[in-house]
């Protein structure tokens, strides 16, 4: 077991010094300074406190996202709607906090819990779509990510819009809804707290509880779960409306925590990042705080390489699908797995055969 | 010694599996040219690994392969087609939406103008093969729309277009109906005439009897010997292929059966080839008793098992747990009424193999109120239990948080059993329980099931093992052709012989005789 | 309303608008027919006609050739799906999350390698691309009604509708076809006869790569005449939904693809009746799901009628012959 840690953490290195080999040899033919460049993307987040506090900041969204795709991806549901429903639960939080009325938390609370029931629900679509049509949760869940983004601009644009306002954008939300923030004269609100708690809740949920029991067993053999007598439709089902429900508090911790008008008229690519985040810590949602820190270090770090040389942001994509692709791949390094495995069961095999002897000499 | 007509010789193969079975040891095997030729051995004696080192799918650890007097090496099915070897195996390798001259020329397309498959070209090719072996096939039908029999055909025409001198047919008759075995014995005797070569594996007498020159039996990865067809009876067939090696003695006391807890009622069963799998079966299994259902695979036990365990419905016909029905119950209820069971695939049914032990451990009952405080687990109820399961069925571990795939085959199936046997089961339905694994966690498995057959238990064993199925069972029901052809009630008198022939089909009890194993 | 609404559907530029609407959708999901006819579920079409995309403009800005242009987006959409391969097949990268590395390649990475060859981050402007050609059919332009619905399209849509026979060739009338057929359906049939089972594959994601490519050529090279980001919508998903209902055969894919070509040509429709954009936009998405649902639903009767009627048929037979 350790040994297959030990593999697997310089596996993960090998595959971000790969994508970062690759972004250099992209810096080197891009950039004129490509050394300020690549010291922009690699040392400079780490150079003032305020770039750390965004690196915070811009983790609250993707832990969320990273933790939904942790539990659909734990029983083996490719479903990838998590980029419409954090977005979707973002609006719903946001038209909460315009038109309820509610004492300060209690207020912020309701939003959230509206987030997250509604994108739960919506969830049962590919669902269910899934367990009683056997319709691929994959196809209807990525149509469902573009039908979640033009129902919900049509709502901004026809129900929630602030005519006086220049761009479109929704009303103020009323402050007992904000999310407050956490470190004066930054924008970290108290989303990173939430996050961090739902993950703890979550690694709660997925290893101390049936329901998360049941959604891993499923995902490592779903014959073995229906023979155990496991509910199995039911499983995949709860699994895709946990991850939902937990997108949309993504999404509205967001939009709460970081804004007072809900303005997205994009999916805001934080389900992708989730997804990436997902892979990042091998599906265990203890591990989701930890990859969220580093995605969110290397979006500063490309933003800044932006700011201050040549070379843009969107270098973060390549950087992104390289780790993502080496991550996945269970062949790469295999044969230095190998090694490890032989001689784990060797060792394995001499310790049995020492036991073996000693209970031999008692009988 | 050297025999000039001898187109295969295999000599000295010696063949070990990584998990360390020894599937061959030292076999010799020699076909003659023209000759049909069984290969004769229970499941597992180890006939198909020869065969499969014949076609090149495995290699052997030790021994050479002689082909026409050349000695070879076989490293892949390609090089034994390449030598004349044709093999049709008993799963057959055909893709359904294709047609039939498609699949027949899959690899070796004739083109026309460079590019296009010369389907016209395909089509003759095949009925020029159909009709210079005289196999009727409709060349333009797709696979999925002909008969079972037909496409028998196309594999034996497949390995025929590429040159196959020499037949390797896998139980070709297990899939067959009566008729469809009338007619693949005439086109094998077809075969013969033209000069081809087949070896024809069976454990089927009367069909080895009817149409085999010669045979070779193989016993627990050995030959038991080279023999005339005409020479031997079925009876030494029979022996020289179930006997056992070695008796194998269990302590038990006397079983003292009480109340019916199993209870099968003339369930049939067709299969989705349209092949009848179960005719009629009764039986029933009572508290304290173990029952086995000894006979050859593919008789119908694996269909009976999978409906006792509502992994399948039958077509018609009753079973039932304490007098409860079983049939599309879901498994989650079947255990509620107190049935266990060790499947025989226990790597797709056993166990979760990435979870840990303790998880594979708790997976039928991790719901109930004693694992649980509200939401959450009780983590150390759950340890405590996992501990238990491990000290008490010696699993062979570092800790209960290590990874099943990580675990030797006999204390992988040690976690099936320490689940199974451990809630406190009412009825265990033990399928191959011992099936490939180490001498010392067959002995502690069997040693439990019949504790618990003491206790109150009722148990029905299924096995191949004849060791096991004599040995363990009280009594025993032997199944041929989907049917219940035998009942011993009691198994301390029974012989090999007597077993070989009712499960080899020889010969049959009266009807009224079966029917005491109806308890009512 | 109505009358409105069936005044366009039955106009000739409506008509004439599918068929123009459908050229991408029906390029990408000939892609996606050719990858799972071979066993692989090619999910980065999305991706690869976002590059292709970009590449097209790129070259043929550069060369001043659309001819180029095109060719390069076809490359480079074979080369993205053949690292798809390199990863799935070879590393061993679920092939889905290898197609989703591709997509956001396709989202991120285009935008990048548009900044550097045009300055602009969301608009290739700048760039002065060329467009494929329209063209008028000699004698069909001629018919009254049908001649202006089929005539003077991009020549692409003409590629497009010629490629659902080449993809109709190559998959039954071609060796190479029966052997795609084959590794998709029975890999292990094809195994025992020597076809390699992973070289197959390769050479089918290759061609599929090459048809996604067309498909992203066309967004920004007829379709448009720049290319913007996320110009291809979600198109590449869309074409996985209709390769399903069109149950991997090309002609059904063509009909599948008509009809989401029909609800998006549809919805810009509406737009234009005041019906607001947004709900417009969503209906080719609603409709693909809706559609998704009856094609499973369907199937899944079918499986059970078959099993059904099989076992009845069995039961009336065994009655006879007894």
């Amino acid at each position: 077991m350790r040994k297959s840690l030990k593999f697997e953490i310089i596996r993960g290195a090998a595959a971000i010094l790969v994508a970062l080999a690759v972004a250099m040899v992209f810096i080197f033919i891009i950039s004129d300074v490509p050394f300020q460049a690549l010291y922009n993307l690699i040392v400079a987040p780490f150079t003032r406190m305020r770039y750390i506090w965004i690196i915070l900041e811009r983790m609250i969204p993707i832990i969320f996202t990273g933790l939904a795709t942790c539990v659909m991806f734990n029983a083996n549901q490719f479903n990838l709607a998590g980029e419409g429903a954090v977005f979707f639960g973002g609006l719903v939080a946001g038209a909460c906090a315009i038109y309820l009325r509610l004492p300060p938390v209690l207020h912020a609370a309701a939003c959230i819990a509206a987030a997250m029931l509604v994108c739960g629900l919506t969830m049962l679509i590919p669902a269910l779509l899934k367990t009683k049509l056997g319709a691929s949760e994959m196809v209807s869940s990525l149509m469902l990510n573009y039908i979640l983004l033009q129902l919900g601009v049509y709502i901004l644009s026809y129900h929630l819009a602030d005519r006086t306002q220049g761009a479109t954008m929704s009303h103020k939300f009323l402050d007992t809804a904000i999310i407050p923030t956490l470190v004066p004269k930054t924008n970290l609100s108290w989303g990173i707290v939430i996050a961090l708690v739902a993950t703890v809740l979550v690694s709660i949920f997925m290893y101390r509880t049936r329901w998360g029991y049941a959604i891993r067993m499923i995902g490592i053999n779903q014959s073995f779960s229906k023979y155990s007598g496991m509910k199995v439709a039911a499983t995949v089902v709860m699994c895709q409306v946990v991850g939902g429900m937990l997108a949309g508090m993504g999404g509205a911790v967001e939009i709460l925590g970081y804004y007072d008008r809900f303005k997205w008229r994009q999916l805001p690519g934080y389900g992708w990042d989730g997804i990436t985040i997902a892979i990042l810590a091998k599906n265990n949602p203890i591990f989701i705080p930890l990859a969220a820190f580093f995605m969110a270090y290397l979006r500063r770090g490309c933003d800044l390489m932006q700011l201050n040389t040549d070379v843009p942001a969107e270098m973060l994509s390549i950087i992104q699908a390289v780790i993502f692709l080496f991550f996945a791949a269970e062949q790469f390094l295999s044969k230095y797995r190998h090694k490890l495995v032989v001689r784990d069961a060797k060792d394995e095999i001499a310790g049995k055969a020492a036991e073996k002897e000693a209970k031999g000499v008692e009988a | 010694m050297e025999d000039r007509s001898e187109v295969v010789r295999m000599k000295g193969i010696t063949k070990v599996y990584p998990n360390g079975i020894a599937a061959n040891q030292s076999v010799d095997f020699s076909v003659r040219k023209g000759e049909i030729h069984a290969l004769m051995g229970e499941n597992g004696a180890g006939k198909s690994t020869l065969m499969k080192i014949l076609f090149g799918l495995e290699q052997p650890e030790e021994g050479e392969i002689v082909i026409n007097g050349e000695k070879v090496v076989l490293s892949s099915p390609n090089a034994a087609i390449a030598k004349g070897i044709g093999m049709v195996h008993q799963h057959f390798m055909l893709v359904p939406s294709l047609t039939v001259a498609e699949n027949i020329v899959l690899g070796m397309e004739p083109r026309k103008r460079g590019m296009f498959l010369d389907y016209a070209r395909a089509v003759s090719l095949t009925e020029e093969y159909a009709e210079r072996y005289n196999l009727q096939v409709d060349p333009h039908a797709k696979v999925m729309d002909i008969p079972v029999g037909m496409k028998q055909k196309v594999e034996i025409l497949k390995a025929l277009v590429r040159g196959a001198q020499i037949l390797i047919l896998d139980e070709p008759t297990a899939v067959l109906t009566t008729q469809e075995t009338t007619e693949l014995f005439r086109e094998l005797i077809h075969f013969k005439e033209q000069g081809h070569t087949i070896i024809f594996i069976s454990h089927k007498l009367k069909e080895i009897k009817q149409i085999t020159d010669r045979l070779t039996i193989m016993r627990a990865g050995k030959s038991m010997g080279v023999f005339d067809t005409a020479d031997v009876s079925e009876q030494d067939i029979s022996r020289l292929m179930v006997g056992r090696d070695v008796v194998l003695k269990v302590e038990k006391e006397p079983p003292s059966p009480t109340d019916t807890v199993l209870s099968v009622t003339d369930v049939h069963y067709q299969n989705e080839y349209g092949k009848q799998m179960l005719g009629g079966v009764s039986f029933s299994v009572r508290k304290g008793e173990i029952l086995g259902i000894a006979g050859v695979e593919g008789n119908g036990q694996r269909e009976l098992v999978e409906m006792l365990f509502d992994m399948n419905q039958p077509d018609s016909g009753a079973i039932e747990v304490e007098g409860r029905p079983v049939a599309g119950k879901g498994q989650a209820y079947i255990r509620g009424l107190g049935v266990s069971h060790i499947p025989e695939d226990r790597m797709l049914y056993g166990v979760a193999a990435a979870g840990t032990i303790e998880e594979n451990l708790i997976a039928d009952r991790f719901q109930k109120p004693r694992f649980n405080k509200g939401p959450l687990f009780k983590m150390d109820a759950i340890h405590e239990e996992s501990d238990r399961l491990i000290e008490d069925y010696q699993i062979l571990c570092r800790s209960g948080g290590q990874q099943v795939k990580m675990l030797s085959g006999g204390n992988i199936q040690k976690v099936v059993v320490a689940r199974e046997f451990s809630c406190a089961p009412k009825l265990i339905i033990a399928d191959q329980p011992t099936r490939g694994i180490d001498v010392g966690a067959t002995e502690f498995i069997r040693r439990k099931l019949v504790e618990l057959s003491r206790e109150g238990a009722a148990v029905l064993l299924v096995s191949a093992d004849l060791n096991e199925i004599i040995e363990l069972s009280d009594s025993l029901i032997v199944f041929y052709g989907g049917e219940i052809v035998a009942y011993f009630e009691d198994t301390s008198t029974l012989t090999d012989l007597e077993m070989g022939e009712y499960m080899l089909g020889l010969k049959r009890q009266s009807p009224e005789e079966i029917r005491r194993v109806i308890h009512a | 309303m109505l009358e409105n609404i069936l005044g366009i559907i039955f106009s000739i530029p409506f008509a004439f608008s599918i068929l123009r609407i459908t050229t991408p959708i029906l390029f990408a999901a000939l892609a996606a027919v050719v990858a799972d006819r071979a066993g692989v579920t090619n999910i980065g079409l999305e991706g690869i006609m976002m590059i292709s995309a970009l590449t097209g403009v790129i070259f043929s800005a550069w060369t001043q050739s659309a001819g180029v242009g095109l060719l390069c987006a076809m490359v480079i959409g074979m080369l993205v799906a053949l690292m798809i391969g390199f990863f799935a097949l070879i590393l061993k990268t679920d092939i889905i999350l290898a197609g989703i590395a591709v997509n956001m390649l396709g989202s991120g990475g285009t935008i990048l390698f548009m900044y550097l060859a045009s300055g602009d981050r969301g608009y290739s402007a700048n760039l002065a691309s060329k467009v494929m050609p329209s063209i008028d059919i000699p004698l069909i332009k001629d018919i009254p009604v049908l001649g202006q619905i089929l005539s003077g399209h991009n020549v692409l849509t003409y590629v497009a509708l010629l490629c659902v026979f080449l993809v109709w060739v190559l998959l039954y009338k071609t060796p190479l076809g029966l052997q795609i057929r084959s590794v998709g359906e029975n890999p292990n049939a094809a195994d025992s006869v020597g076809v390699s089972v992973n070289r197959i594959s390769f050479i089918a994601l290759g061609i599929s790569g090459v048809l996604a490519g067309l498909g992203g050529a066309f967004m920004s090279m007829g379709y448009m005449s720049s290319f913007n980001t996320n110009m291809t919508a979600g198109r590449g998903f869309i074409a996985l939904a209709a390769e399903a209902m069109g149950r991997g055969e090309p002609l059904g894919t063509f009909l599948t693809s008509l009809l989401f070509g029909f609800a998006d040509a549809l919805a810009n429709n509406l737009q234009s009746l005041g019906f607001p954009a947004e709900l417009v936009k969503m209906t080719p998405y609603v409709f693909t799901i809706v559609g998704l649902a009856v094609y499973a639903a369907s199937t899944m009767n079918k499986a059970k009628k078959i099993r059904h009627h099989s076992k009845t048929k069995k039961a009336g037979a065994a009655q006879a012959g007894a």
